[in-house]
């Protein structure tokens, strides 16, 4: 691991304790545990860290496992924060030597940090400062595969992104904001190492048993799935579903939806595949002149959320975030909030302007850069924004699925979909569909789906493997790169400890039950019916019994604070 | 949850693949919940106890064909490595308990299997299965594990013959008393062309419905569509074959939508077929014996090691077609599609059975009750023939 000081300039390469592998694997695991601490600090403390770590799989030809995660203490929502990223500068990251790099202190003036397999150095960086993603990219990428941050890091906007340079960002909780608070332009990575696998044959088996899964999975290589046409594939089911936020969650179907699908993106911009480092997949679609283009919740936020059906303007507000380096979902969940507050969304072609606002703090901007929680409390409308532990929800209501309900709520870095995805057995019926509007079992369906995602962020793979694979076959892949055996009961044992360890820190920052709970609309005020499906209000008294449940059976208190306030000295 | 047990202890009976009493689940909430035979739920909630999953189930299978393979396994043995696809697919192996391996903490040792895998045998005991997310899930695993065991004790037989002396005894009943005829017989279909949303909907519950109980499918595998009017309707991926109603997807042949991005994993196998054929019902189940049947093959010296998925060759299971190719986007569908033309049918090595109808779904069900019964009527001439010809006669013709 490399150990970087800004403040001193000091860099250093340390060994990581094998026994902290073996509890945390890598990625988000071995990040929440360097955690360990600091999880206390300040978000912009100079002393806070911040992560970048591979996991075990990463360099490997693993499927999908070319990522890392990038972890700190989120300034959007105060919690542990981690992101799990793909693109190729987490296999950079393996082949310039290393497992993780740990960013600590604050540099005097603007830098950018180059590392490669030979050494590392600190690049001076006042001539990117205020620079746009595409720019910095651009600036340094002859020295290997960039990280970055935008002006809205730059500037402490708390939803802003580090972007990677092909695209992909760490996104969500604002860890842009505290890369930039350390006037940390951009990291930098090349090299060549390759990354040693114990047990070829054993690997290999492993790896054709995942890829025959792939090939099984209608979500993944069906002819209507995400590798075909991307995330945007969700847009028309969750339009039949009746289940896509409309006008900050006031309905639940947008009769415009269909101008922003994956077939309408396909058909105006040739949406051609594009895939992080070896990724089969290859669920990124890119336009023909090379333009990222938007995921399925940003386009269902920026479009349904915004009451815009406008592609051409979604492509536009996707592209400005990517180069302001801004998270597309929280953006357009404030704006939304923002017009609900003063009883107009706003128009198509006022959205990027309102977005280089917020990047640069201008104006309403600086207001609207705070993210909707503090947004709509400052406007005296606490109920407008849409948000659990201050995290802006994405494109799933919560009336439609229960599951995800309750997982918006338990989920250690506030409203997000990805901790326990519930949409993959409620919606995607992968492994097995489970009933959408019903509660019961979700408490444990939720509390184990947390642990094996914690899981696969710690090895660290991408969790659309999971439409097809399961943990089985990625233990075995493990187990073919470590020459050690490992099993899913295992890994789900260690994604345990770092859900408990997360949310033990944020109880020490002060979270309580309390936060774990949605916006009162969604308990008051229907979803849109129709088609023969009902979407009543969520029941706020069985909501509250499943998440007593939940709490039960992670081994918390039905207040969900620790029953052992010693918890955490038990961890390895 | 006591719902979900009493619905799947129902099924597991229904099917027949699980013993009259010798059914028992468990489920975790924020408590345990048990139903079933009280010395097999026990077992099933102990053994979930050790594990992070929601559902268990333990059952006696009502064949002992399980039971006898893990008798007949090599000593030192301890998985079934059955080679159709489900257990190739989604099992990878089948792990088992010897009886004396259980020793004084058998849910020990059999969440030490579970711990890796969806389904284990114990000898004396029988098959478990776990679910992760819902209880229905363990019962599929159960019934995974149970399909397997049953087509790999099938073509065990075939080639080695019986190898424990009370294996003759126990197959001849299963014969005379446990095998009943496939056939379309009593059932009612409804005449095609179909155009009617509704009605198409209608009959497709029907039809699947048809396929479990006469035993041409286990409930959650196989799939089934009808197309009119420019869309596939098509059961969606994961969905009981006999609980369709809700779980079948209309998907239009331009993709204008991907609403049906739900649909079942064999939805381009579908569409070829219609485009070879022109037909407007398909049909797509996993009987038994033509499962096994696919898988034997003579052909001496082959330099191919994959058969299921790198055969070249058709080869004949009467007048039906068998070809290689995997499930999904695994080639499975180009494959159907270039043979499925002449007959209307086609088997898929180690995997199922397509058929189609023109009109309507009498002629595919009818068609694929018939691939079945010719293959179990082939399976039982050639077990005969080898029994005649005695101990020594190995290969399948």
């Amino acid at each position: 691991m490399l150990v970087v000081d800004l403040t001193s300039g000091r860099m250093r390469r340390v060994e990581i304790p094998p026994e902290l592998l073996s509890a945390y694997l890598g990625g988000r695991g071995l990040g929440v545990r360097m955690l360990r601490g600091p999880h206390r600090l300040s978000p912009f403390d100079p002393a806070m860290p911040l992560i970048f770590a591979t996991g075990p799989l990463c360099g490997t030809p693993a499927p999908t496992s070319a990522r890392l995660s990038v972890v700190s203490r989120s300034p959007l929502t105060g919690t542990a924060y981690d992101c799990s990223a793909g693109g190729r500068f987490a296999f950079r990251l393996r082949a310039a030597g290393l497992f993780a790099i740990r960013i600590e202190g604050k540099s005097a003036r603007p830098v950018a940090l180059a590392v490669t397999s030979a050494g590392e150095e600190i690049l001076p960086a006042d001539a990117l400062w205020g620079k746009t993603v595409g720019q910095a990219v651009r600036a340094l990428s002859g020295r290997g595969s960039v990280a970055a941050i935008g002006p809205a890091g730059e500037n402490g906007v708390l939803f802003s992104n580090i972007m990677m340079g092909e695209g992909n960002a760490v996104g969500r909780g604002g860890l842009g904001a505290v890369m930039g608070a350390k006037n940390l332009k951009a990291v930098v990575l090349d090299g060549d190492l390759p990354t040693p696998i114990a047990d070829r044959e054993r690997f290999d088996r492993a790896r054709a048993d995942v890829m025959r899964l792939f090939r099984a999975s209608p979500v993944i290589f069906g002819e209507l799935g995400i590798s075909e046409y991307g995330t945007p594939a969700l847009v028309d089911l969750m339009h039949q579903r009746r289940m896509a936020p409309t006008s900050n969650f006031r309905r639940t179907v947008f009769d415009g939806s269909g101008a922003y699908s994956g077939p309408a993106i396909r058909a105006a911009y040739g949406a051609e595949k594009e895939g992080c480092f070896g990724c089969p997949i290859r669920c990124k679609k890119r336009a023909s002149d090379g333009r990222p283009l938007p995921e399925y919740e940003t386009v269902s936020h920026f479009g349904a959320l915004n009451d815009i059906s406008d592609l051409h303007a979604i492509v536009r507000s996707n592209d400005a975030c990517n180069d302001f380096g801004m998270d597309t979902i929280s953006a357009a969940a404030t704006l939304s909030a923002w017009g609900e507050s003063r009883g107009r969304f706003p128009s198509p072609d006022e959205v990027v302007p309102l977005l280089a606002d917020i990047a640069f703090r201008r104006g309403e901007g600086d207001l609207l850069a705070q993210g909707s929680r503090r947004m709509a409390e400052a406007l005296g409308r606490p109920e407008l924004s849409m948000s659990v532990k201050s995290l802006e929800l994405p494109a799933y209501d919560p009336r439609g699925a229960y599951g995800m309900a309750l997982a918006y709520c338990t989920s250690n870095r506030g409203g997000c979909h990805l901790r326990a995805y519930p949409v993959s057995h409620e919606i995607l019926r992968k492994p097995i569909a489970s009933d959408r509007f019903s509660f019961s079992g979700k408490a444990r369906m939720i509390k184990i789906a947390e642990d094996v995602n914690a899981a696969v962020d710690s090895l660290v793979a991408c969790k659309f493997a999971f439409f097809g694979a399961s943990l089985e076959e990625y233990a075995e892949l493990l187990a073919g790169v470590t020459g050690e055996r490992h099993v899913p009961q295992g890994l789900k044992e260690i994604g345990e400890r770092i859900c408990l360890t997360e949310r033990f820190y944020n109880a020490e920052n002060g979270f309580i039950r309390a936060d774990d709970d949605l916006p009162a609309r969604f308990f008051r005020e229907p979803g849109s019916e129709g088609d023969g499906i009902e979407v009543p209000p969520i029941d706020r008294a069985r909501f509250g019994e499943e998440l007593t449940k939940y709490y039960r059976i992670r081994g918390l208190s039905d207040d969900g604070s620790f029953p052992d306030p010693a918890f955490l000295d038990k961890q390895p | 949850m006591r719902k979900m047990i009493e619905k799947y202890a129902v099924k597991l009976l229904r099917d027949r693949s699980a013993a009259p009493g010798r059914v028992g689940f468990a489920a975790q909430d924020d408590r345990m919940v048990e139903g079933g035979a009280p010395d097999l739920s026990r077992l099933a909630a102990d053994v979930l106890s050790r594990l992070s999953c929601l559902g268990m189930v333990a059952a006696a299978p009502s064949l002992p064909f399980p039971e006898l393979l893990v008798r007949r396994s090599p000593a030192g043995s301890s998985a079934l490595v059955p080679l159709d696809t489900e257990t190739r697919t989604f099992l990878h192996d089948i792990p088992f308990l010897r009886r004396g391996e259980l020793g004084a903490d058998p849910a020990g040792k059999i969440a030490a299997l579970l711990s890796n895998r969806k389904g284990a045998i114990a000898e004396g005991i029988g098959i478990f299965g776990a679910g992760t997310v819902t209880l229905e899930q363990a019962y599929i695993h159960y019934s995974s594990v149970h399909h397997a065991a049953y087509v790999k004790y099938l073509m065990d037989v075939l080639q080695d013959g019986f190898l424990l002396p009370e294996e003759e005894e126990a197959f001849q009943a299963f014969r005379e008393e446990h095998l009943t005829a496939p056939s379309a017989e009593g059932l009612h279909f409804r005449p095609g062309p179909l155009e009617e949303p509704g009605e198409i909907l209608a009959e497709i519950a029907a039809i699947g419905r048809y396929t479990v109980e006469r035993g041409l499918v286990d409930s959650c595998f196989g799939n089934i569509s009808y197309r009119a009017g420019g869309t596939i309707y098509i059961s969606q991926t994961a969905a009981a074959l006999d609980e369709l109603a809700g779980c079948v997807d209309p998907v239009p042949d331009d993709n204008r939508s991907t609403a049906g991005i739900t649909a079942s994993s064999e939805l381009p196998a579908h569409r070829r077929i219609y485009e070879a054929t022109g037909a407007r019902a398909i049909l797509h189940g996993h009987p038994k014996f033509a499962v096994a049947m696919s898988m034997l093959c003579g052909e001496e010296g082959c330099p191919v090691k994959d058969c299921w998925k790198d055969c070249p060759r058709v080869r004949m299971l009467g007048d039906t077609p068998v070809v290689a190719g995997e499930i999904g986007a695994g080639g499975l569908a180009a494959s159907v599609r270039r043979v499925i033309g002449a007959s209307g049918k086609a088997v898929v090595y180690g995997h199922g059975v397509f058929t189609v109808g023109r009109e309507g779904f009498e002629e595919a069900f009818r068609a694929m009750a018939g691939v079945e019964a010719m293959c179990r009527e082939e399976y039982f001439r050639r077990l005969d023939a080898r029994r005649r010809a005695g101990p020594g006669q190995s290969k399948s013709e």
